[in-house]
């Protein structure tokens, strides 16, 4: 992949982190957070998997995969702690 | 010949799913609502995303390739799920809160009280 591609599209994903990360800090509730969240994991994804293509390597989409998993278990318990509250 | 090929359709698709999730945190940060922001949530979790993964037909290494796969069977899965999850938890908040929300509601039905 070429070297001025692997740059322009590594800095767009840093800022659509940062993006992200204003997008965290301007959200009004907990659920409103936890879909940021969801979002800043999925940015992080794809700033992985652009790493892993500029170093052409691929154990960087491995730990993009474990991420996305840990993400998608903790959405699920969040969302269900908000409508439930505290499991006794 | 074909590897030149791949590099264009390759980079072409990582700038065009960078350009979606461009697109999709835009109108997260322009909409207030958590319903409006799960909308535009889908299109960066999902297609935008997957495109960025499938860029991968352009990389050295067949590795690459084959964990980018898996990661796409792994979002395709759990994208729609998580998205579910949170929308299910803001209905039935809104239900127990029980206030109708004032402006651009579209004539939807208020949500039923459950249990």
């Amino acid at each position: 992949m070429p070297d001025l591609l692997e740059t322009v599209a590594a800095g767009w994903a840093t800022l659509l982190l940062i993006a992200g990360g204003v997008l965290l800090l301007r959200a009004q509730d907990a659920l409103q957070r936890l879909l940021a969240l969801d979002v800043l994991v999925a940015i992080v994804v794809a700033l992985l998997t652009i790493v892993s293509y500029a170093r052409d390597v691929s154990y960087y989409i491995d730990a993009a995969l474990a991420l996305a998993l840990l993400s998608f278990g903790a959405t699920l318990v969040a969302a269900r702690h908000v409508i439930r509250g505290r499991t006794p | 010949m074909l590897d030149t090929a791949l590099e264009v359709v390759g980079g072409a698709l990582l700038l065009l799913g960078l350009l979606l999730a461009t697109i999709g945190l835009y109108g997260m940060l322009r909409k207030p609502r958590i319903f409006d922001q799960l909308h535009a949530a889908g299109l960066v979790t999902g297609p935008a995303l997957i495109l960025v993964l499938l860029a991968s037909i352009a990389a050295d290494s067949a590795e690459t390739l084959t964990s980018a796969v898996l990661v796409i069977l792994c979002v395709l899965i759990t994208s729609p799920l998580s998205a579910h999850a949170i929308a299910q938890a803001a209905w039935r908040r809104r239900a127990s809160r029980d206030d109708v929300e004032s402006g651009d509601d579209q004539g939807s039905t208020s949500p039923r009280r459950i249990a």
